[in-house]
């Protein structure tokens, strides 16, 4: 299929849904707030935006995500790494870290309630926990799945053990990395907005459900549409590529 | 290595973190309000336990994703193998289910309230929207790319299309529906707890976030530990060995010519 039919059959496509849901809020039998038509969500996005609130919920539910992401790549990175080294240590941390890395920030949410109380801090820390542990766990993971035989072979042509970090170890592991990375700011993502929702003040979490409480639903389509559009964005610009540069460069791929 | 040494190593780290954990609060250094010691909240486990209370809310959390499961798989995989047979459909729909994939898990609570009001229809809605989405889109990128070759082959032979669908297709997608299929109920599973804090009355989710309101710590950390283990055990016990089985039984290894 072509750029221009699929671009077309795009238009149409997209056309064709917000005719339908256009109709289908006008004809059927339920209260506004219900099904409120396209252009309610796209009014309520100018309003927000000329009242300078959505600039700002973005901004921070972005700054905690990127926050987040950047300690994985500063913290937890080198920290799997640096555990993944020495065998015994990696044998140790394994079952720990695949025990947090499955409870999400979320499950650990009420704790922190009560530890860091209602606020910022509670948000960022079970955020953070999110991102950090799955990316802790794949560069570990990463680095004791190198293949030893490569290892060996740097270590008979006379390699130091820096050498072998540096050229072996850390390449190999590149590309778990980067699935961890993924996967890591994937639930992240999740727990951001589900911890603004019970404990946030600003965000897109806490706009969305802040107006289900006034049934502004148009507000909550807007919100949701934002929310699912950030990440494709993240996702299809930056995570995807990432992890698919590393597999074709460092990808041990057996031939 | 035996199975009880891979036990054994498993096992002991755990018990370095419990006897940590344990020395910690016992000399004081965390008052027991902010962390309670192990042997409080084992009592608490066990006290839960007795009244039953552990057990309704976990039949509670896993009642919800089970019923999300049950009602949107088998209408993923279907939609997705229909849409996955014409090319230029898929063209089309990938990019949409990809959004609401995008969108999965407890986005969806808000709408859900207003809709269904606070309760199980909410959450078994933001369940069918987690996990059809991913398995969907999981079956219709599976379908598409099985080889050509391979349909072709069993066309050459004389098959019919319904021959290529459920010998070729369908076992083909496979492994990718069955990742998609571990992935939606990883997301699921979070998305389950967080849903239960804020719409439900029941659940390991309600257990946890309502103790907070006491500052029941000890009850919290049963409720956290509860969560993880269900997590490891349905992961390592159900899905890792059925996808590491699809994969090796159906999966397209060694295929290039």
């Amino acid at each position: 299929m072509g750029r221009w039919e699929l671009g077309a059959t795009w238009i149409v496509v997209l056309a064709g849904a917000l005719g339908a849901w256009s109709v289908a809020a006008a004809t059927l039998p339920v209260p506004d707030y219900f099904l409120p038509p396209p252009s309610a969500v796209l009014t309520a996005a100018a309003d927000l935006v000329a009242k300078g609130i959505l600039p700002v919920y973005v901004a921070e539910s972005l700054r905690r995500i990127l926050l987040a992401g950047l300690l994985g790549l500063l913290v937890g990175v080198p920290a799997g790494l640096g555990l993944g080294l020495s065998r015994r240590v990696a044998d140790f941390f394994y079952p720990l870290l695949n025990f947090f890395q499955s409870v999400s920030g979320i499950a650990w949410l009420p704790l922190m309630l009560v530890w860091f109380g209602f606020g910022e801090r509670t948000i960022l820390v079970a955020v953070n926990y999110t991102v950090l542990f799955p990316v802790i766990f794949n560069a570990l993971l990463g680095v004791r799945s190198v293949p030893r035989i490569y290892v060996s072979a740097l270590r008979t042509l006379g390699a130091s053990r820096w050498r072998i970090v540096r050229d072996v170890l850390i390449p190999g592991a590149l590309p778990s990395i980067a699935t961890g990375m993924r996967l890591g700011l994937a639930f992240g993502w999740r727990a951001l907005i589900a911890a603004e929702m019970l404990v946030g003040a600003n965000g897109l979490g806490f706009m969305i459900f802040n107006a289900q409480n006034f049934h502004l639903t148009a507000r909550i389509m807007l919100g949701m549409a934002i929310i699912g559009l950030l990440w494709l964005l993240l996702d299809y610009f930056v995570l995807r590529p990432l992890e698919q540069a590393t597999f074709a460069r460092w990808g041990l791929v057996q031939r | 290595m035996t199975r009880a040494a891979a036990a054994a190593r498993g096992v002991s780290p755990f018990a370095v973190l419990v006897v940590a954990w344990a020395l910690l609060t016992r000399a004081g250094v965390v008052p027991a309000l902010f962390l309670p010691p192990p042997g409080d909240v084992a009592r608490t486990a066990w006290e839960m336990l007795g009244d039953g209370s552990l057990w309704i809310n976990i039949g509670a959390s896993l009642g919800r994703v089970l019923i999300g499961v049950v009602v949107s798989l088998p209408l993923a995989v279907g939609l997705g193998v229909a849409v996955g047979l014409n090319r230029r459909l898929a063209h089309v729909v990938e990019p949409i289910v990809g959004f609401f994939n995008a969108l999965s898990g407890i986005a969806w609570l808000p709408l859900a309230i207003t809709w269904f009001g606070l309760g199980w229809t909410s959450v078994t809605f933001i369940m069918f929207n987690t996990i059809f989405f991913l398995v969907f889109f999981n079956t219709l990128v599976g379908v598409r790319t099985v080889p050509k070759l391979f349909e072709n082959a069993v066309l050459t032979l004389g098959g019919s299309r319904r021959h290529v669908i459920f010998q070729v297709l369908i076992p083909g997608a496979l492994p990718s529906i069955v990742t998609g299929i571990r992935m939606s109920i990883g997301f699921g599973w979070r998305a389950v707890i967080a849903a239960e804090m804020i719409a439900t009355s029941t659940g390991l989710g309600f257990l946890i976030y309502n103790a907070a309101n006491f500052h029941q710590t000890d009850a919290i950390l049963v409720g956290i530990l509860t969560i993880g283990i269900l997590w490891l055990a349905t992961d390592r016990l159900v899905l890792q060995p059925l996808e590491r089985r699809t994969i090796e039984r159906w999966g397209l290894v060694s295929t290039t010519p």
